[in-house]
């Protein structure tokens, strides 16, 4: 059962890997790169927000951190343009979990609903910092190296580490939810009184969860602003990004593992499609906030759940009409609230 | 069959479909975009505009200048015979938006041409993505130093390049008499790449005059409220204002807020805004509006043959006067003209050989005035100049020994 | 920089924070009474904002005279809203809840702002929007003493209604504790909508004062939403004291630092005060602090 399980995940993942091969478009290709990169940004955030129902709007913190890391770094050095520049990435999550830290410890010693404010605050310092220092180009922001792939391959490169980047961070939200450390956040995601009862060390658990989903955030950031070449500070910190992943989560299923990877596939891809045929950008806005109002007062929990809960109602009526025991597993909902 | 099995064949399903949909539903691209075209096709040129989000207004403005010229050139028969099509799409301000347009109008629409994007910020990523697939970028509204120093040999701006619009001004107020000229000055600007150079390229040359600043700060472009910043100015009491500002709400919060404070500055000159045209006199009433200076290398009024021509049809088009024709829309026609020379020149739409000719160091002309571009793709041909409302008129007065220069009202007149 | 400029500026954070604090006062109503955190409170301010600018420029209706109208609009606006959206949320993700509820309900409104208005900066004008008496040195625009009488006469009606009358006591009785009011037989359902209806309603006159003197299209309720969670938090989410004091501090203070430093670190300082107040104070100056040890 375990591995038939895991044979539709390795059929998911082949059918992105080849999707590259298949469609040759480059806007098409470009979708598919923003739409991965959200699909990690959005699991790497459920890693903490979901898991310990902490939500954060502060995110774009790191992503832009990761994003400037990657430009001052590669401007700096006088890297040669290129592939060379991959190997910022990593680094610039290195640097996204320097600044998850300090930030973790001043923003999760509050309530939940002090706490997203915090985190909407802190966001806001650091979007008016990279809009007013000089190092990081104020307003005109920082151009990279450019990089000069030719167009109809550029964005395959880019593609192929977003998806491994994605597969990187699904690996580790799964680990981590099955985890003793998972369990601990999930208790305080419970009832927090109850668990610092029992003895867990609830601010480190929430501060190490918090630095690790910095981790991918930082690296997406990095990958956007060399796919980009030029960055912008009202651009990597924006309000927009925090809310669409905490949307696209709650859209698949917060706390889930595949909801957060549904909900971005499905907002991201007809978000970018929408925007290009659509020009007008208000009619755009006007159909994304009614799909939420939707969404989030029909389906509260999230496609994934609410597909779950209808998949074992329809179970139930089977078995209790079969006289068939059928395999009756306790379905493994925990987890999903 | 259980339930968790279930499910996950389903999400496994949906994402495969997802991704099988999306290749299947689109039809693959194959072939280069033409740079020869069937006869009797019309020639594409795709474009990407602010029609929303923050710099709307101009792009609005400059959306009627290509299409101004593109009715004028299909009427004289069209590029080489082809009529002019402009897709032009918006990208709401945003610089990722800009670059999935460019690419989406040159890989899917296959259009032969691009025009430029309104505002610095937005040619840069623009002028990148459009390079990788060869094509040229010629815009008229990214003038700031940022957009030259990334050193892409396809971006092309047909307009002045910004940090020396404020030189004609200085060096008017300068030449005044010891006595009549102004002794303090206050710098106040946006954190913009379009107004600090401006700004800070004149701070020497009024300070050796001895010219003293009294307030020399920038503010965040986020500011929504101007007041504490123009009631610290006006605290000052500098009798001069130089005022680095990108848009009309900008500069007419901070005369209201003088006016609220009771001062008026002897010389108040402002980098963007008052020209405008009829927006900044429906924002700010002509009586305020009197004395206001601004840079710039076009106005309404201009003599140069091509813009009367301009002019005269922009009129007969959306209606107004010469003085409230914005200069975005002088900008956007001179983009048009100046690629419609390439083309005839190198009797194609061959953008390789287009960028190469750009780069010729023809002079070319256009409604703004001559046109050659310099290595980095700076129009270096153009003068600035500083402009006036007097009256109700938006005249020309720097640099003073124009011939076409009318004398400065100076000092500006209470509000 | 002389005093005339730090007085200008002390007077200019205290008559704009009174506006600040009147906004920010409807929010954190809403919060401490019904678990609801209304980030659409930005965007109804600009509604707002541009209802009183159609009244102005389409029926020349005065800005103070079309308050009539558009406060009761907006009440009615707030009680629509909760009706059709946030009445439906329950449970304890309520509160998670209510942020993705009001964000998207603020994306609709923008939206239709947008198309209705277009996305060009407006700004409210009156004959005495441009008009100002002085004080000895220092100037005051009628319009912006006229917002602070406004905001105070409408902070001391609110004020009255919680003290002395008996809806405003179960108003108070719902902010203390929802389940003892529900137990000794206050409707809290009407309560809460009510105090919604109210909460936005201040938003009308808010968005009159803001729209008369900044320049604003829809997407200027970004900066104000983040402004005004800034100050309910600072002052203590549910304490309406806590809001008022905050609101008239935090713009007070990003004044003063604009002169006595630099206009740039204005915005910045909102921020960076409420975090080092935050860490010292978790619960903000007027919260109720939290039983826990971690």
């Amino acid at each position: 059962m375990l591995q038939k399980k895991n044979l539709w995940w390795i059929a998911a993942v082949a059918a992105l890997a080849l999707f590259p091969v298949v469609e040759k478009n480059p806007t098409y290709m470009a979708i598919g790169f923003f739409t991965l990169v959200y699909m990690a940004c959005a699991t790497s955030w459920n890693m903490f927000s979901g898991y310990s129902g902490y939500i954060s709007l502060g995110s774009a913190v790191f992503y832009g951190t990761g994003a400037y890391t990657m430009s001052l770094i590669s401007i700096h050095a006088n890297m040669a343009p290129g592939a060379a520049m991959f190997w910022i990435v990593p680094l610039a999550g290195l640097a996204a979990m320097v600044i998850a830290l300090p930030f973790g410890w001043i923003a999760l010693r509050v309530r939940r609903h002090t706490f997203v404010v915090i985190t909407i605050a802190v966001f806001f310092i650091f979007q008016l910092g990279a809009s007013n220092f000089s190092f990081t180009g104020g307003t005109s922001g920082l151009a990279l190296p450019y990089i000069t792939w030719g167009a109809s391959y550029y964005f395959v490169p880019f593609y192929f580490v977003a998806l491994g980047l994605v597969i990187v961070v699904t690996i580790i939200s799964a680990a981590l939810r099955r985890s003793r450390f998972g369990l601990q956040m999930l208790a305080i995601r419970d009832d927090e009184d109850r668990a610092l009862g029992l003895g867990v060390k609830v601010t480190s658990v929430k501060i190490v969860g918090f630095t690790l989903s910095a981790f991918t955030v930082g690296m997406c950031g990095a990958l956007y602003a060399m796919e980009q070449g030029q960055i912008y500070p009202q651009f990597v910190f924006t309000p927009v990004f925090d809310v669409s992943i905490a949307l696209m989560t709650f859209l698949g299923g917060l706390g889930t593992l595949t909801g957060p990877l549904l909900g971005a596939l499905i907002l991201e891809s007809s978000q970018q499609w929408l925007t290009i045929s659509f020009s007008n950008g208000s009619l755009y806005l006007i159909l994304f906030g009614a799909l939420f109002l939707l969404v989030i007062l029909f389906m509260p929990q999230g496609i994934v759940v609410y597909v779950r809960q209808r998949l074992s109602r329809k179970a139930d009526l089977a078995s209790a009409s079969d006289a068939d025991t059928g395999t009756s597993d306790v379905a493994l909902s925990g987890g999903a609230r | 069959m259980n339930t968790k099995r279930k499910l996950f064949r389903t999400l496994s399903v949906t994402s495969v479909a997802a991704a099988s949909l999306l290749s299947v539903a689109i039809t693959s691209t194959s072939g280069a975009s033409g740079s020869s075209l069937a006869a009797g096709a019309p020639v594409k040129i795709g474009i990407s505009l602010s029609l929303s989000g923050d710099f709307s207004a101009d792009g609005q403005a400059f959306k009627q200048g290509y299409e101004l010229w593109a009715a004028d050139v299909n009427k004289t028969g069209g590029l080489l015979g082809h009529k002019v099509a402009l897709t032009i799409v918006s990208d709401a301000s945003d610089p990722t938006q800009v670059v999935t347009n460019y690419q989406q109008l040159i890989s899917t629409d296959h259009v032969n041409l691009t025009f430029g994007p309104f505002s610095s910020l937005l040619s840069l990523p623009s002028a990148k993505a459009v390079s990788r697939y060869g094509y040229a970028l010629v815009e008229g509204a990214g003038g700031a130093p940022s957009v030259f120093q990334a050193g892409l040999k396809n971006i092309f701006d047909v307009s002045l390049p910004v940090a020396n619009d404020l030189v004609p001004f200085a060096k008017w107020v300068t030449s005044l008499s010891a006595a009549s000229r102004p002794k303090t000055v206050a710098y106040v600007t946006s954190n913009d790449p379009f107004t600090q150079p401006q700004v800070t390229t004149i701070i020497p040359t009024l300070s050796k005059a001895g010219i003293k600043s009294v307030y020399n700060h920038v503010f965040p472009a986020e500011v929504t409220d101007f007041t504490p910043i123009a009631d610290a100015v006006a605290a000052a009491k500098p009798q001069a204002v130089v005022l680095g500002s990108v848009d009309v709400p900008t500069v007419s919060a901070f005369m209201q807020a003088f006016e609220q404070s009771g001062f008026t500055p002897k010389v108040f000159v402002a980098t963007g805004g008052p020209d405008q045209g009829s927006t900044f006199i429906k924002a700010v009433g002509l009586k305020n509006a009197n004395g206001m200076m601004v840079p710039n290398a076009w106005y309404g009024g201009s003599a140069n043959p091509l813009s009367k021509k301009m002019v005269a049809e922009y009129i007969k088009k959306f209606g107004g006067t010469a003085a409230g024709v914005s200069s975005d829309v002088a900008e956007a026609y001179s983009v048009g003209e100046v690629v419609a020379q390439a083309v005839k020149a190198t009797h194609g739409f061959d953008n390789a050989k287009i960028i190469a000719y750009l780069h010729g160091k023809h002079t070319m002309t256009s409604v703004q005035g001559p046109v050659k571009f310099n290595s980095l793709g700076m129009n270096v041909t153009p003068t600035a100049f500083t402009f006036q409302w007097q009256g109700k008129n938006f005249v020309q007065v720097n640099p003073v020994n124009d011939p076409n220069s009318v004398k400065v009202v100076y000092p500006k007149p209470a509000w | 920089m002389n005093s005339t400029a730090l007085l200008s500026a002390a007077k200019d954070g205290l008559l704009t924070g009174s506006v600040y604090a009147l906004m920010a006062t409807g929010l954190t109503l809403i919060f401490g009474v019904m678990d609801i955190i209304n980030l659409a409170q930005g965007i109804l301010v600009i509604l707002g904002a541009y209802l009183s600018y159609a009244l102005q420029v389409h029926l020349h209706i005065d800005l103070f005279v079309g308050l009539l109208i558009t406060i009761p609009t907006m009440f009615f606006v707030g009680i629509v809203i909760e009706r059709a959206f946030i009445g439906r949320l329950k449970g304890p993700e309520k509160t998670a809840m209510s942020i993705l509820v009001t964000y998207a309900v603020s994306l609709l409104i923008e939206g239709t702002l947008n198309i209705v208005f277009s996305t060009n900066d407006v700004q409210l004008h009156a004959w005495y929007v441009d008009k100002s008496f002085a004080l000895g040195n220092v100037h005051f625009a009628y319009i912006y003493v006229a917002g602070f009488v406004l905001a105070a006469a409408l902070l001391s009606a609110l004020y009255v209604m919680l003290y002395r009358t008996r809806f405003g006591a179960s108003i108070r009785a719902s902010l203390a504790d929802q389940t003892a009011a529900a137990l000794v037989g206050i409707d809290v359902k009407r309560v809460s909508t009510i105090c919604f209806g109210i909460g936005v309603a201040v938003t009308a006159a808010g968005g009159m004062i803001y729209g008369a003197t900044n320049s604003f299209n829809a997407s200027t309720s970004y900066d104000l939403i983040s402004r005004l969670l800034t100050i309910i938090v600072l002052g203590g989410m549910g304490s309406l004291g806590g809001a008022m004091l905050a609101g008239v501090g935090m713009v007070f203070v990003g004044d003063m630092v604009g002169v006595i430093w630099s206009p740039i670190w204005s915005s910045m300082s909102y921020f960076i005060v409420l975090t080092i107040v935050l860490v010292i104070r978790p619960q903000g100056l007027f919260g109720k602090p939290v039983v826990r040890v971690a």
